[in-house]
Formats: C-alpha cells, sequence, structure tokens
C-alpha cells in the first residue's frame, strides 16, 4: 500500500529545527522542519522500516576553524553529521538502513574569494556522505534559491517549499 | 511616463507606511547625546504605544530588574542605558514592517524585518571587529538598507510578479530586472525615501551604493562596503531572504580594499548566530524584548 505523507494533518505533529540544530524522532506521525537553509545544508536521515528520522540544520563545513571555543556539534558538517549519526543508532536505527536526503547550499553569483559557504558545504558533506558511507538518495542543492524542508518520519518524504515556487517532494 | 510616475507613486504610498522609520535619524542624534536631552527622549518614546512599551517590559525583564520596578519611561531610559534603548527602539520600528504576505519577493510576513535584522547584527558585528565604522551607524544602517525593496513590496505592483519569473533567464540580477521592468531599481527608490525623511548623507550613500560599493562616494565607502559583507553574508544564512536575495554580484574590489578576509567573516558566523538567534526562533517569530 503506498505510504501519503500527510504534512499539514491534524493528525501530525511539527517540530521546529533551528539554525545549527538537531533533532530527531521515533513518532511516525511527527513532521520534522526547518525554515530558510540559505547556504546552510539541510540533511534528513531515515531509518524507514523502524520509522526513526533525524534532521540537521548545519551552517559551516568544519569546526577546524573555532579550535578552542565552545561550539555547537550542530553547527558544523564535520561534527554535526556524527552526531546525528550516532542520534539515530541510540534510537534504535540500523546505520545501513539509514538514507540520506541533502538540501540547500545556496549560492550567491560566482565569486573567487567570497561567499562561497554553498559551495564549501556541498563539498564537505560529500567527502563526509563518502568517508561515513551514508546511502545519500537526493540531492537538491545549489542554486540561488532559499529552501525550507519537512521530513516526513511516516514515509521518509521530504516537501520542499521554495520562494515563489510551487512545492515539491523528494 | 508611466515608470517615472510609478517611482514617484512608490515614495508617496510610503508616507502612509504604519510607523514609518522616519523617527530613526532622531533617536539615535538624541540616543548619542547628553543627559540634557533625556527629556526630549522621552517624549519621542511616549508618542508610540508599542515603543513605550518594548521599552518598559524589558526594562523590568529578569535581565535588567533589579529590586524596585521600573513605571515610568524616565526610569527605564535610565536603567536600559542608551545603546540597549537604541536597540530596542531600532527592533521594534523595523519589527512592524510588512507583516503581510507581499507579492514578487516571496516573502512570509515578517521576512523583510528578519532579513533586515541578520544584517544590522553583521554589520554591527564588523564594525567592532574591523573599525570600519561606528556600531550603532552600522547596525541602523544595516537596518534601514533595503527600504526601497519595501516600499515596493508596500505599493504592490503586479510587475513585481514579473521580476521574479524572468529573474534567472533573462537577466544575470535582480537589479537588472528592476531596470529593465521598472525603469528604475529600488536602490533609487531607497534613496528617494532616506532623503525625504532626512536621513544623514552616510545613510543615503548606503541605500543607494550597497550593491556596488566601489561607486560610494570617498568618505562613506567604508560604511557602504561594511553593509555590502554584511548583507551578503546575511543572505547566506538565509533569515528572511526572498526570490530575489541570491542574485546579486558580490564587489570583490571594494571588499579587499576594506580589508576583508573569506576565513575571518566564516569565523564570525557562529557569534552573528548566536547574536541573531537571541532575536529570531526557531520557528522564525521575531521576539525584541
Amino acid at each position: 500500500m503506498v505510504k501519503v505523507p500527510h504534512f499539514s494533518d491534524e493528525q501530525t505533529r511539527t517540530v521546529i529545527v533551528g539554525v545549527a540544530d538537531f533533532k530527531f524522532t521515533t513518532d511516525p506521525t511527527t513532521i520534522l522542519a526547518t525554515y530558510a537553509l540559505g547556504s546552510c545544508l539541510g540533511i534528513t536521515l531515515h531509518d524507514e522500516k523502524r520509522r526513526i528520522g533525524g534532521l540537521l540544520h548545519a551552517m559551516l563545513p568544519t569546526a577546524q576553524l573555532h579550535k578552542g571555543k565552545v561550539v555547537r556539534e550542530a553547527m558544523f558538517l564535520d561534527t554535526g553529521i556524527q552526531k546525528a549519526l550516532n542520534s539515530l543508532v541510540r534510537a534504535g536505527a540500523k546505520k545501513q538502513d539509514i538514507r540520506c536526503k541533502v538540501f540547500g547550499g545556496a549560492q550567491l553569483m560566482a565569486t573567487d574569494n567570497f561567499f562561497r559557504i554553498g559551495a564549501k558545504n556541498i563539498d564537505m558533506f560529500y567527502k563526509i556522505s563518502q568517508m561515513l558511507e551514508l546511502d545519500v538518495v537526493a540531492w537538491e542543492v545549489s542554486g540561488r534559491v532559499n529552501r525550507t524542508i519537512k521530513l516526513s518520519n511516516q514515509t521518509g518524504d521530504v516537501l520542499v517549499k521554495i520562494p515563489t515556487k510551487p512545492e515539491f517532494l523528494r | 511616463m508611466k515608470a517615472a510616475a510609478d517611482f514617484q507613486t512608490v515614495v508617496e504610498m510610503t508616507r502612509s507606511i504604519p510607523c514609518a522609520p522616519a523617527i530613526l535619524p532622531k533617536l539615535l542624534k538624541l540616543t548619542e547625546g547628553s543627559s540634557s536631552e533625556l527629556g526630549e527622549l522621552e517624549m519621542l518614546i511616549s508618542l508610540d504605544t508599542g515603543l513605550a512599551t518594548n521599552v518598559l517590559r524589558t526594562a523590568n525583564s529578569a535581565y535588567f530588574a533589579n529590586a524596585q520596578r521600573c513605571d515610568s519611561i524616565a526610569d527605564a531610559i535610565l536603567r536600559l542605558g542608551s545603546k540597549t534603548l537604541y536597540r530596542i527602539a531600532a527592533s521594534t520600528l523595523t519589527g512592524r514592517w510588512l507583516v503581510h504576505p507581499v507579492r514578487g519577493y516571496g516573502w512570509e510576513p515578517g521576512d523583510l524585518c528578519k532579513h533586515s535584522l541578520c544584517v544590522a547584527i553583521c554589520a554591527e558585528t564588523f564594525a567592532k571587529s574591523m573599525h570600519l565604522a561606528d556600531a550603532s551607524t552600522a547596525y541602523t544602517a544595516g537596518l534601514i538598507h533595503d527600504l526601497g525593496k519595501f516600499a515596493l513590496a508596500y505599493a504592490n505592483f503586479s510587475v513585481l510578479d514579473d521580476i521574479a519569473t524572468r529573474v534567472p533567464d533573462e537577466f544575470g540580477t535582480w537589479r537588472e530586472a528592476e531596470m529593465a521592468v521598472l525603469g528604475y531599481d529600488s536602490m533609487q527608490v531607497t534613496k528617494a525615501l532616506l532623503e525625504n525623511w532626512g536621513f544623514p548623507p552616510a545613510f543615503v550613500s548606503v541605500g543607494y551604493h550597497y550593491m556596488t560599493p566601489s561607486e560610494a562616494p570617498d568618505q562613506d565607502r567604508k560604511l557602504v562596503t561594511l553593509i555590502h559583507a554584511a548583507k551578503h553574508l546575511a543572505t547566506q544564512l538565509g533569515y528572511g531572504v526572498g526570490v530575489d536575495g541570491f542574485y546579486s554580484n558580490p564587489d570583490e574590489r571594494a571588499l579587499v580594499e576594506a580589508g576583508f578576509k573569506e576565513d575571518e567573516m566564516d569565523a564570525a558566523i557562529p557569534d552573528i548566530l548566536t547574536a541573531i538567534q537571541r532575536f529570531i526562533r526557531p520557528d522564525g517569530s521575531v521576539h525584541f524584548t
């Protein structure tokens, strides 16, 4: 039977994930949402068999620039993705059943020296996904658009909203 | 000519905007002034019920409150200090902008306010770290830098939808599309508004040149470049960014001349985000107190 995600159903509960934040759920009726990714990356992780889903909104590629400071792990891809994976596995997910989708990384017009966070984030995510052998099933990245995403933990589908454009599922 | 008439219409319509930011230059002057101007400051704040309420609420908040309750604007001014007072006032006034859906830019209610606030915080941060401008001036310039788009959205022209649909395919930047479709750009509107409202020339320069700081007058270029840098960094953070946001060309020459370095800007982001998240909650709502 086809599972239909209900993104605005009365039966569902929406949990908002802020910037530099990670949240996960084991409740199938929960929607995880994050707004206005800009050049940040929104990464969904979902174990469909066990209905365990997580959403990371990371802002920068690496915590290396901030050595010696207290950092929020979810702010950086290199610390945030590991934290997200560990949380899902601790909650009962199996790594081999987790599917990832990645969104965001919007870029300003071509510059050689400034404002390249989007491109750096995408490069870093690619490296980390290879290193951790993540099963990445959707890439909706780059471009000059500000994306808002909502993950249905029922299905693993992600609703993508872009200003002035119709919503679509990935 | 239709385009010229429309330009005048946009400027005229903004006279009826609820709580126009015309109050800001006077407020800035008074908060930088001597204690003898406290009475005038009190009167200015008291004229605006929402602003007066926010000032009192903040003065009595857990962060500022002491054993004695603060019941008057005069006491609140003394307790909060001029810097905090100015921040509350500027944010309260601009926080009322665009609380309804608007066409063309794809902004949700409150988006321009959120984006302007982020630009202001980025500008204030860079002003402190790079000593390119006074921090309060940079903060205000960040808040008002894109008033022209606000005015165009307020005028609610259907042609704004044309700009949005034509940018990706026909024009490289949003500004080029504005010129082609409207016959003028939003920076010209910003300049006219700020001049009408009596903002100092440096703020007018910011509004008119923030996309091309290399073209700003010498005496204003540092501040304009600061806002240019803050604008683009804030755009990357995503808060309140509409369909227009990523269609602009960074002015690398001006950035290099002003001493900006990419790694240092990136390194400042965690602190900037912490400052932003004091005002903008994860659900996107904005709270100034």
